[in-house]
């Protein structure tokens, strides 16, 4: 199927059909993940798939409509049909119109040969190294998972001010649940890595982290309930960020009045030892596109610069009630466009972390967490389940830890309580993050 | 295309000409309506359909999955070949499964509705929502609120090699409230839904002004209360919230897959006690309130499985992999959010069974602890290998001398789910059970619908955390 002439075709239709405006995007994914067990290899599933989103306006009415495509012709009912809704919907006295001007950002290391036509072969063995090699390196561990997902995209859109524009990208997933035993308990870790290129992927790498936090998991113990300094290693803090700034952060929040940084543009918000990117156009990061999912150019733009908040994050529709101009950020569900983060990068501190880590009077240093996304971006309010953690008394470690839950309120927590950040930092899917040690943070324990 | 028996039948025949030993073939179309009206205004009015045609293969003891959207011929062709090629390329690797061998079944279920949802007149609907968002917004305390209107019909054909020719349409549809309100610089915000499975006579006879005004008062109410004290306490969970607890801290682990793969804490503990002999659990595919899956997407008859009775460990949930892996019999659960997936072993509706008390006596007795609500609930997360769960539950109560006394937020509970199941001590004879038609359970990237509930329940000791 030729998406961009089945964008065409469907605004065609549509212009035929009398609408104001109307946006065609359709998506082509070409996707292969292999998955392996405590039982060896279990199987290879493959496949292809076509969506398409459209959106159109007559007048100020709207309608979004998401359809898969079984052939080309099947643009022409999902047009007519999104028209049909669009003639019911009430006018949107906020919507100006669909984006004027679409662009590219030319992005290094988002397409992969290895990945668009894969070596099933070569994957197959990633796996296996997976399953076979954690026990290698330490006979109390096992691996339960080990899998890969590989995929190939051709993403397209254009609008009826517009000729399609076409964009493709490939995206690779590694994933390894290692498990260790010892006196007759078990731990784990579930480690990952997720880029658009094998170029920086390290196998040996995230099996041989997956191996030692499992390992320094072990004989974990609970703690008093109390206030305990905390050192969030990257993917934990990455996880904070995701979970509970960036819905703060984006415009369609602040405007529907769920963001508590309403109303707090260039005001101090976060420390000033923090400085936050989004950036769409990273080489090599999964969240990274030449054009958004309406076909603005996606950018690089600081949100946050020395803890002052000096942008939201916007799509078209955003900007336009905000009288700005779209940051390159949106996206598209099924049945909406809305503003969200791209690639979020932390720029790193000055300490290392083994530094940081000898200053703990009385802390946990947090490998894992379970149930951090289910705090409440409204309120700021953190809860988070550690399930990898070490309890450290005066710079040295004692014991790992164990059903205990941390809570705070995360503007507090990255304010007046972060003391120092790291120099070291990790790419955790869409996030290049350093660690960072909070001083003073809620613990329920024992 | 058509979603029917025949079109499957046909591809499972073009399959056999390869010389394929196992074949499924599913087919799937599937239609979501969705109304959300966002402060006010129209935000989106969206009906997606999703179809397509997935083929699994079973080549020596080796197995493959493809699948396609576009139902040519050629595309068929190519999924067909792509599936035995992946099936081919892990034999190099000498991969050899056994499958349970059955005969499949045989069957069409169909959810009946009196009045088809999609005939109804989108501007009834639209109307509907609007009249709930605006009168949520025109409420003093009330930031903000979304409302939304959900329909799926979900048609479903599995044809296989063994003898299975089910089709199973569903039709679920319902409402869901989010209110954000704000007290002094305290937001807090509640998201609740109403689902039926049936049509729209459902939502015509339901009083939605009630539901969305409880919803409103609940979070103007925990925009006010305070934190809860963080620490161990005796606590009662409501019907909600112990579905939501099980489904996530034990059902998970009661997969057949997870258990295999050695990542479940139930491992190698069949006829061991998991949990206090008051604790009765079943998965079962068809109950009032739940969401029904008369079939799995393998073509076998979901029937109910014992999987705890009197706090003792007896069965897991399987496909026809992990029954043989097991050692147990087919309970029907191998299920795939679409085409897109390969099945997976997946809870249907996984649930408490009643107990003899009344909610009144679990109050009895208590001097400070805590009555844990489900309604707001955010969700929760469990490590099925070692059984840490974690909840954040809604707006809850303390309860003060056998009494709930003040309203609490930001709720979390925490623990081992054995540990815990081990403190239950009385259960209550209030059975309820409900779905979503807007959300449902995650895991390896496949969402699908499920049923969750149980009685109240009280707990002897729960880690609450809180700020």
């Amino acid at each position: 199927m030729d998406i961009a002439r089945v964008i065409e075709r469907g605004l065609r239709k549509a212009e035929l059909l009398g609408v104001s405006e109307a946006e065609v995007f359709i998506v082509k994914e070409i996707s292969t993940s292999i998955l392996g067990t405590v039982k060896g290899l279990e199987n290879i599933e493959c496949g292809e798939i076509v969506t398409s989103s459209i959106r159109l306006a007559i007048g100020k009415r709207v309608a979004i409509q998401s359809s898969v495509l079984s052939k080309e012709e099947d643009i022409d009912k999902i047009v007519e049909y999104t028209i049909k809704i669009a003639k019911v919907a009430s006018e949107d006295n906020n919507w100006v119109s669909l984006p004027k001007t679409l662009g590219k950002t030319p992005i290094c290391d988002i397409v992969d040969g290895r990945i668009k036509e894969p070596n099933l072969d070569m994957f197959i063995d990633f796996v296996k190294k997976g399953l076979e090699e954690p026990k290698e390196i330490d006979r109390r561990v096992y691996t339960s998972m080990a899998g890969t997902s590989l995929s190939y995209t051709v993403k397209a859109i254009g609008n009826t001010s517009h000729s399609p524009m076409v964009s493709e990208k490939t995206m690779f997933s590694y994933r390894v649940m290692v498990k260790a035993i010892g006196d007759g308990e078990e731990t784990g870790y579930y480690n990952y890595y997720i880029a658009p290129t094998l170029n920086e992927f390290r196998l040996d790498k995230v099996i041989e982290d997956a191996v030692k936090i499992s390992i320094a998991s072990l004989k974990a113990r609970s703690i008093e309930t109390g206030n305990y300094q905390i050192l969030f290693t990257p993917r934990v803090f990455a996880s904070l960020l995701t979970s509970l700034i960036v819905p703060a952060v984006r415009a369609d929040m602040v405007i529907k009045n769920r963001s508590p940084l309403k109303n707090k543009l260039y005001s101090n918000v976060l420390s000033e030892s923090l400085t936050i990117i989004d950036d769409g156009a990273a080489p090599n990061m999964p969240s990274s596109s030449e054009f958004d999912d309406e076909g603005i150019a996606t950018t690089r733009k600081i949100v946050f610069d020395r803890g002052v908040l000096v942008t939201y994050l916007y799509d078209t529709y955003t900007a336009n009630i905000e009288g700005k101009t779209s940051t390159g950020n949106a996206r598209r569900t099924s049945y909406m466009v809305y503003p969200d983060a791209t690639n979020i990068i932390v720029l790193p501190g000055t300490e290392s972390i083994d530094s940081i880590a000898k200053d703990i009077r009385r802390g946990v240093v947090v490998y894992g967490t379970i149930g951090e996304w289910l705090s409440n971006p409204v309120s700021g309010y953190l809860n988070a389940t550690v399930t990898n953690g070490v309890y450290i008394e005066n710079g040295e470690e004692k014991h790992a830890v164990k059903s205990i839950v941390v809570s705070g309120n995360i503007y507090e927590v990255l304010s007046k309580e972060l003391t120092t950040i790291s120099k070291e930092y990790e790419c955790i899917g869409s996030a290049m993050v350093p660690s960072i040690l909070v001083e003073k943070v809620s613990v329920a324990g024992k | 295309m058509t979603v029917d028996i025949d079109f499957g039948r046909s591809v499972v025949d073009k399959v056999l000409e390869k010389g394929v030993d196992d074949i499924i073939v599913r087919l799937q179309e599937r239609l979501y309506e969705l109304i959300v009206f966002d402060n006010g205004v129209l935000r989106s009015y969206n009906i997606s359909r999703d179809s397509g045609v997935g083929i699994r293969v079973f080549v020596e003891g080796s197995m493959g999955y493809s699948y396609t959207s576009s139902l040519d011929k050629e595309s068929i062709f190519i999924a067909i070949e792509r599936a035995i090629s992946s099936a081919k390329s892990l034999k190099r690797h000498g991969i050899s499964k056994n499958l349970y061998s059955c005969r499949g079944s045989k069957g069409i279920y169909r959810v009946s509705t009196k009045i088809n949802p999609m005939d109804v007149d989108p501007e009834k609907k639209i109307a509907l929502i609007k009249e709930l968002n605006v009168e949520t917004m025109r409420r003093n305390r009330i930031a903000s609120a979304v409302t939304r209107y959900g329909c799926e019909i979900d048609k479903r054909v599995v044809v296989t090699s063994y003898g299975s020719e089910v089709y199973v349409e569903v039709t679920a549809i319902g409402i869901s409230h989010m209110a954000v309100a704000k007290s002094g610089n305290t937001m807090e915000r509640i998201q609740e839904q109403k689902t039926f499975i049936g049509g729209f006579e459902y939502v015509n006879s339901f009083d939605w002004i009630r539901f969305i005004e409880e919803i409103n008062e609940l979070a103007i109410k925990a925009s006010q209360a305070k934190t809860p004290p963080p620490g161990v306490y005796t606590a009662i969970i409501d019907n909600k919230l112990i579905g939501l607890l099980l489904h996530e801290a034990l059902g998970h682990a009661a997969e057949g897959d997870i258990v295999i793969s050695r990542e479940s804490i139930l491992k190698d503990r069949v006829g061991e006690r998991i949990a206090s002999e008051k604790v009765n659990i079943v998965d079962d595919g068809l109950v009032d309130g739940g969401y029904p899956v008369p079939y799995d997407d393998e073509g076998i008859e979901k029937s109910r499985t014992i999987v705890v009775s009197d706090g003792i460990l007896r069965h897991f949930l399987n496909s026809r992999y992990t029954a043989v892996e097991l050692n147990q019999g087919l309970t029907g659960n191998a299920r795939a959010q679409n085409i897109t997936f390969d099945t997976i072993v997946r809870q249907t509706n996984f649930y408490m069974l009643p107990g003899e008390a009344r909610v009144e006596e679990l109050f009895e007795g208590i001097s400070l602890g805590f009555y844990l609500l489900g309604m707001g609930a955010m969700g929760g997360q469990v490590d099925p290998s070692v059984g840490t769960f974690t909840f954040s539950v809604g707006p809850s109560y303390l309860v003060k001398n056998g009494e709930p006394s003040e309203l609490v937020r930001g709720t979390v509970v925490s623990g081992n789910i054995l540990e815990t199941l081990k403190e239950v001590d009385l259960v209550a004879k209030d059975l309820s059970i409900t779905t979503s038609v807007f959300g449902g359970c995650g895991k390896n990237g496949q969402m699908v619908r499920v049923g969750t509930g149980g009685p109240h329940t009280r707990v002897k000791r729960i880690v609450v955390g809180g700020v």
